[in-house]
């Protein structure tokens, strides 16, 4: 018999997991003690924005049941304990929050139920917790916000933390993870715990590295873009290593991580200078859209007025947690501003001068500059001949490359992108 | 990074300066009069920071609702025994500071704090001066924050220049000294250094925006623009019909290992978004035409 699983915690990893559960054919409990939140998943309405996430849960919705007393986990033979693990400026985690669900959660338990920890946490934690070692375990989770379905339903391995690796698994977890037929990577909890960390600090790492030869490609005539081809087929280097620039590091979860290498460093006395040069070069990153809007615009123009497109920290998501297009925004409370994005409310701007606009081309409309600190799919659509009609000023900034460059300048625009010098209107040079 | 204590820029109550009779003590005074900011100007005549009681002498003249801006330096602080008079100097202050609380200090060091290979350097760069005279701002930064129960502001200059800059260094104040004298400007090797040039007007400007707001923390004086020597000789003579030839002289010491310095101005732009810096060729016209009125 299929054993039944329980999700606690409705979050945007919980959601996304326990249907990944359901479509892989498990009944799936799913807890929160938000009446409210468990009341709307019963409808259907979604609090978190995530491709084919409504579907799956159409499709796969008999196996799913959203309840709001933790007593109905009793009947769960495995419970993930999915909570947000919240974090500070630093990307310190707030640990209490999983401490207090975990504890209303395991006194409903079963007594032959397996708990699993799936949020990040620093390593230690696991291992700490009142609960019987052979029922306890922690599992890596790789939510990618944007591709999350595509994360919880085809994983590429499972990292699970164990008191004793050598000892066989217990049979309803076997039974769960080998439906999603991938590897399973047992290992003690300190090292799961901190394989996420590492793997998190792999991906930085590599973005650091693009982040880094994409501003010397700015500056020498190279283009990043053509570059990148070539290192994707070194072997050493692989298909999908992380190779595009961006604006620093956001979404909290790789400085949540990146803080806590630092602090077990100080700890140990371990040498991390990589890390404290990661977290510079993403603050030296995060700085580019004001840098150059300063230079190219705002120093010449104190009227001007400023469109920025999407708030969300990337595309497919509503999240906005250290999103480079807020940050941007905060330092321009002196302009106006014409705001757009798809999912994200004009309120999480947060500025006195901020017009909302209901599309890309009405924002557009007026403005001085564009910048795109966004890349959702719709902008694509935005054409250098409709933003010479509708734009008063001729600056676009578009860090991910959403727009065709060449045809903008061609159009009469000032192109700024990452990893490719400006391309100016008439092959002017930069201001000096 | 620098935090604005006044979210709205405020006229200080007076605003004291010490080493009002220099180049940028000067310019502070003639903007914080242009805004008609009450100002004391302190020159060596009325306070002689290395004279026996210059401490007592301060105390005696501070309120505690004063802003007091330390810009008085024996520079460039070369030698131990200048770096040691610098020190002293600062030392009266710190002893005033102790006996007279104040509303706030801002003062005026330099970029030479900073580590050599810091590029591109921003505030939070590492503080590890390669000279007498880097260690010399920033030793006092350090004695002066230690003294002053108001909170310190420290605005960290790059290379100045102006009409009114006495001292003969190199760049665009001794270029234009040797235009201005018929003679060719002399650049070391092929001036390749890239640095960063800042008006002397740019750095009141910002002194006094930071009295306005009574900031604390650090900030660059700084465009975010480095030009190399050559391109600054160019630009000079240019001002003189191009009659000035720019000529090559072999460098004084060995050639430095950096030849380069760039600044990533980001905070200045979050600290003082709507402040826009004089570019370098604007701001040799204007010093030309100074230089030229004075003449």
């Amino acid at each position: 018999m299929r054993p039944t699983i329980g999700f606690a915690g409705m979050t945007h990893l919980g959601i996304n997991s326990a249907a990944a559960s359901a479509a892989r054919g498990f009944r799936t409990v799913c807890f929160d003690a938000d009446a409210q939140l468990t009341g709307r998943l019963k409808a259907a309405e979604l609090p978190v924005v995530e491709p084919g996430l409504p579907e799956l849960l159409q499709e796969h919705g008999e196996r799913l049941s959203f309840v709001s007393d933790a007593g109905k986990l009793a009947d769960c033979d495995v419970v993930y304990i999915a909570a947000d693990v919240s974090t500070d400026d630093d990307g310190q985690s707030d640990l209490a929050g999983i401490r207090g669900l975990i504890g209303a959660v395991a006194r409903h338990l079963a007594e032959r139920a397996i708990l699993v920890v799936l949020c990040q946490v620093p390593p230690g934690f696991t291992r700490g917790l009142a609960f019987p070692r052979e029922r306890l375990f922690y599992q890596v989770e790789t939510l990618v916000f944007g591709r999350a379905v595509e994360r919880a339903t085809h994983p590429e391995r499972i990292i699970l933390g164990c008191e004793e690796p050598s000892r066989p698994l217990p049979h309803p977890l076997t039974s769960f993870l080998q439906a999603f037929g991938c590897p399973v990577l047992p290992m003690r909890y300190e090292s799961a715990e901190f394989a996420k960390i590492s793997i998190n600090c792999c991906l930085v790492a590599s973005v650091t590295v693009a982040n880094t030869l994409a501003e010397l490609s700015e500056r020498i005539g190279a283009d990043w873009n053509e570059i990148v081809p070539a290192l994707k087929l070194d072997r050493r280097i692989g298909q999908h290593a992380y190779l595009a620039p961006g604006l620093g590091l956001s979404g909290g979860n790789l400085e949540r991580d990146l803080a806590t290498v630092l602090h077990l460093a100080a700890e140990t006395g371990s040498h991390a200078e990589l890390v404290r040069a990661f977290l510079a070069n993403s603050r030296h990153r995060r700085g580019w859209p004001l840098r150059t809007l300063h230079r190219e615009v705002l120093a010449g123009k104190p009227n001007a007025v400023v469109a920025v497109l999407g708030l969300a920290y990337k595309e497919n998501t509503h999240s906005t947690k250290n999103s480079p297009s807020l940050a941007l925004i905060r330092h321009l409370q002196t302009w106006r501003l014409r705001v757009h994005d798809p999912v994200v409310p004009l309120r999480a701007a947060d500025h006195p001068q901020a017009m909302g606009c209901a599309t890309a081309r009405e924002a557009a409309t007026g403005a001085d500059a564009l910048a795109i600190m966004t890349p959702w799919p719709a902008y694509r659509e935005l054409s250098a001949g409709e933003l010479r009609r509708v734009m008063r000023g001729r600056t676009v900034l578009d860090p991910y490359r959403v727009l065709d460059g060449a045809a903008l300048r061609t159009a009469g625009f000032d192109y700024f992108t990452l990893g490719a010098p400006a391309a100016r209107a008439g092959g002017r040079a930069p201001h000096a | 990074m620098l935090e604005h204590l006044n979210a709205a820029a405020t006229s200080p109550t007076r605003v004291v300066i010490i080493g009002a009779g220099g180049f940028v003590g000067g310019a502070i005074r003639k903007r914080l009069l242009a805004d008609r900011i009450n100002t004391l100007p302190l020159t060596r005549k009325e306070l002689d920071l290395l004279a026996e009681g210059a401490g007592a002498k301060l105390a005696d003249v501070l309120r505690s609702d004063d802003s007091v801006v330390m810009v008085s330096a024996v520079a460039p602080a070369k030698t131990v025994p200048v770096v040691m008079q610098n020190l002293r100097m600062a030392e009266s202050v710190c002893v005033a500071l102790a006996s007279t609380p104040i509303a706030h200090l801002l003062y005026i060091s330099s970029d030479a704090v900073y580590a050599d290979d810091a590029n591109p350097v921003t505030e939070s760069s590492c503080c590890a001066p390669s000279t007498l005279h880097g260690m010399m701002h920033a030793a006092r930064e350090l004695m002066l924050r230690s003294a002053s129960a108001a909170p310190v502001a420290v605005l960290r200059p790059t290379l100045i220049y102006g009409a009114a800059d006495p001292h003969g260094g190199y760049g665009p104040n001794r270029f234009r000294r040797q235009a201005e004298k018929g003679e060719p400007i002399t650049i070391f090797g092929e001036g390749e250094e890239r640095r960063d040039h800042i008006l002397v007007d740019d750095v009141a400007a910002l002194a006094v925006l930071i009295l306005a707001h009574r900031s604390r923390g650090a900030l660059n004086a700084v465009t975010g623009f480095s030009t190399s020597f050559h391109d600054v000789a160019r630009m000079v003579a240019a001002q003189f019909g191009d009659r000035v030839p720019v000529k090559s002289m072999p460098r004084p010491g060995p050639r430095p290992h950096l030849l380069h310095r760039f600044f990533d101005i980001t905070n200045c732009h979050k600290t003082f978004p709507a402040f826009r810096f004089t570019p370098l060729a604007e701001g040799l016209a204007q010093a030309h035409r100074e230089s030229r009125g004075a003449s």
